[in-house]
């Protein structure tokens, strides 16, 4: 569940993110705390704090005092936001240097695309 | 090394070291333990460890230097000591002591004892009460000795790898067990381990030893960062290392991977990648190690630190 | 002041050895004197019959004081608790245990007197010179004795847990160097009926109060030396 290379700290915000952008968590629902999300990873309750300053200080999580915390309303446009933004660097760059790699232009690419999205159509329903 | 302020530190160590007869067990050491804070002390069998947590806790006695503990000296310090918990690894119980009686004396003479976390750990490990210390398992041995540690809610508890008897999982209880209580009531824990990897979500700082000096004194999270695999035709790879610390390399035939110290750019990660070479993270535990040997490497070449 | 309390019922977990093997010491020390006097008086012996069984259970107290050091100082270390404590705690614990024999000894004694040395003119707990002064006295000295004896067994320990054998062993035997040398020395001088007479004239009570100093002097070494063991 918890993967090496990226802070730790960031996986966690990650993970609650991930939450808001499938609609799991809604907005102006509460958070999980930052025990809970300690003892659910198994890390430092220092590390969990310091994911959930990282969405505070983004805008995604606000503290309503007394209670804990809870989801900023936009939360969930501005994470697609800014998913969409990086989108090209995370997932686009490595598909191209290994299409590159495997000698696949660009135009293969695009049919490869256009055949496998009529393949897998979207669940009815689903966010554009 | 990070600095640290000193009105957050309950203990704060000075130019300590110890010397037997013919070695220096510890080499003129300093750091600083903030309160609230969980830290692991890492290193080798041998490097330090508890020696350190010995002379913190004066059972132990320093060569040269200084030990403040709550701003204090702690020898013969009842005062200090009593906010203290050292759970060692192989500790020595009175002859006929059963674990009832070890739990019942902890909890005089520790002022913020929880009986009702106590009750709940025997549960957890089955540790039979009434069979005398002496005829216990290993691992319920180092049951006794981790039940005391966490019920005591002591302000600050050493662990010395007191769960190296403890199968893998009574281990996990133990960390999951760490973890709740330390969310529920925050204080000092420094747990040594050599099983790095399995304790390295739980610290919040580490502190490296090797034979009796620190290599390192930072936060989990930035050492995390330290380091990557570089992993590829060992050419490229080379052309890209060039420059850069290296801690370790492996090569089996034309592929070689390559441990080196700094954090990658997102612009290097994307030449790395167009040169069809892979970026490992690599673990707590690997840059320790390899961060260890090659400071061992260094000093045997006489190379300056 | 509590912490050291606790001490004495940390040193009081050893069962063994506070209660069950002086009781099984003394009781078959007691077993033995007694058959062994039986069969000289039934063969018809009319004279007091002493002996030195009641020694054994004293001699038990250094085992006692060893042990005391030797179980529970690592543990009382891992209690967090100080080398002062613990000292304090322990020659509370060794008093205490001490004036129990003391008790149990005034009273075998008492006994003794009442039935005329157990119906056969034989004694194990009243030796007359020591009741010389009453039962009192008797238990001031027997208190004394037991705590010399555990105090020795403590110091021995003390000293080996800090520099091992080869010292402690050396001190032994510098100890005795100097009794040996004291003995020649007296004989030299040919003082021995002084020497002797000097000790009659203390009686028990005196003999107690010197033990009692001898007790101090161990006790204060025994300290001292313990605040720089490592457990």
């Amino acid at each position: 569940m918890v993967e090496e290379g990226r802070p730790l700290f960031v996986q966690i915000a990650e993970s609650v993110e991930d939450s808001i952008v499938d609609g799991s968590l809604a907005e102006e629902a509460q958070a999980p705390s930052t025990n809970e999300l300690a003892a659910f990873y198994r890390i430092n309750p220092a590390t969990a704090a310091k994911g959930i300053a990282m969405l505070t200080d983004k805008g995604v999580l606000y503290k309503r005092r007394g209670i804990g915390m809870f989801v900023s309303t936009g939360a969930r446009d501005l994470l697609l936001t800014e998913r969409r933004t990086a989108f090209a660097d995370r997932y686009l760059d490595p598909l191209l240097a290994e299409a590159r790699m495997l000698g696949l232009s660009p135009d293969d690419l695009i049919r490869l695309l256009a055949e496998r999205a009529a393949a897998t159509t979207p669940p009815e329903g689903a966010s554009s | 090394m990070t600095s640290q302020t000193t009105d957050n530190a309950v203990i704060e160590v000075t130019n300590l070291t110890k010397r037997y007869r013919d070695t220096l067990a510890v080499d003129e050491v300093s750091f600083t333990i903030e309160r609230d804070t969980i830290y692991g002390l890492l290193g080798r069998n041998g490097a330090g460890k508890t020696t350190i947590m010995s002379i913190l806790t004066a059972q132990n006695f320093a060569t040269s230097g200084q030990v403040r503990v709550f701003g204090e000296d702690p020898y013969e310090n009842a005062h200090v000591l009593g906010r203290m918990c050292f759970v060692r690894e192989s500790q020595k119980y009175p002859d006929d002591a059963t674990p009832r009686h070890a739990l019942r004396m902890a909890s005089l003479f520790f002022p913020h004892w929880d009986q009702q976390l106590a009750d709940r750990l025997i549960g957890d490990f089955q540790l039979p009460m009434k069979k005398t210390i002496k005829k216990l398992s290993r691992g319920q041995l180092s049951a006794v000795g981790v039940i005391i540690g966490l019920a005591s809610r002591a302000e600050v508890t050493f662990f010395d790898e007191p769960y190296l008897g403890l199968d893998a999982v009574a281990r996990q209880i133990f960390y999951d067990r760490l973890l709740q209580d330390y969310a529920e009531h925050p204080r000092t824990i420094i747990l040594s381990s050599h099983l790095i990897d399995e304790v390295a979500n739980l610290l919040e700082r580490v502190i490296v030893i090797d034979r009796g000096r620190i290599l390192m004194d930072e936060s989990t999270d930035a050492v995390r960062d330290r380091a990557v695999n570089i992993v590829g035709d060992s050419a490229a790879v080379d052309a890209f290392v060039d420059g850069r610390e290296v801690i370790h390399r492996e090569s089996l035939g034309r592929v070689s991977s390559v441990t080196v110290l700094g954090a990658l750019t997102a612009a290097e990660r994307a030449s790395l990648a167009d040169a069809g070479l892979d970026v490992a993270p690599v673990s707590l535990q690997q840059l320790i190690v390899r961060t260890t040997q090659h400071a061992a490497s260094d000093n045997d070449e006489g190379a300056l630190r | 002041m509590n912490r050291t309390l606790n001490v004495i019922r940390m040193q009081l977990v050893n069962r063994q050895t506070y209660l069950w093997v002086p009781v099984i010491v003394l009781a078959g020390s007691l077993v033995i004197t007694l058959a062994i006097y039986g069969i000289i008086s039934s063969a018809g012996v009319q004279t007091a019959m002493y002996g030195g069984g009641a020694q054994a259970p004293l001699w038990y107290f250094a085992v006692v004081g060893a042990q005391a050091l030797s179980f529970t100082f690592p543990f009382s270390q891992a209690m967090s608790v100080t080398r002062r404590e613990f000292f304090f705690g322990t020659m509370l614990t060794a008093m205490m245990t001490s004036a129990l024999l003391a008790i149990v000894f005034v009273i075998g004694g008492l006994l003794e007197e009442a039935t005329g040395g157990w119906w056969m003119n034989g004694y194990f707990f009243y030796l007359p010179w020591i009741w010389d002064a009453g039962p009192a006295a008797a238990g001031v000295f027997f208190f004394a004795l037991a705590l010399l004896f555990f105090i020795v067994g403590f110091w021995g320990a003390t000293i080996f847990k800090r520099w091992g054998t080869a010292v402690l062993v050396s001190t032994i035997l510098a100890i005795a160097l100097v009794l040996v040398g004291l003995l020649w020395l007296v004989g030299r001088m040919n003082a021995w009926a002084a020497v002797f007479e000097w000790i009659g004239a203390q009686g028990a009570l005196g003999l107690s109060l010197w033990g009692l100093l001898l007790v101090a002097v161990l006790a204060g070494t025994s300290l001292l030396t313990l605040r720089r063991t490592v457990p």
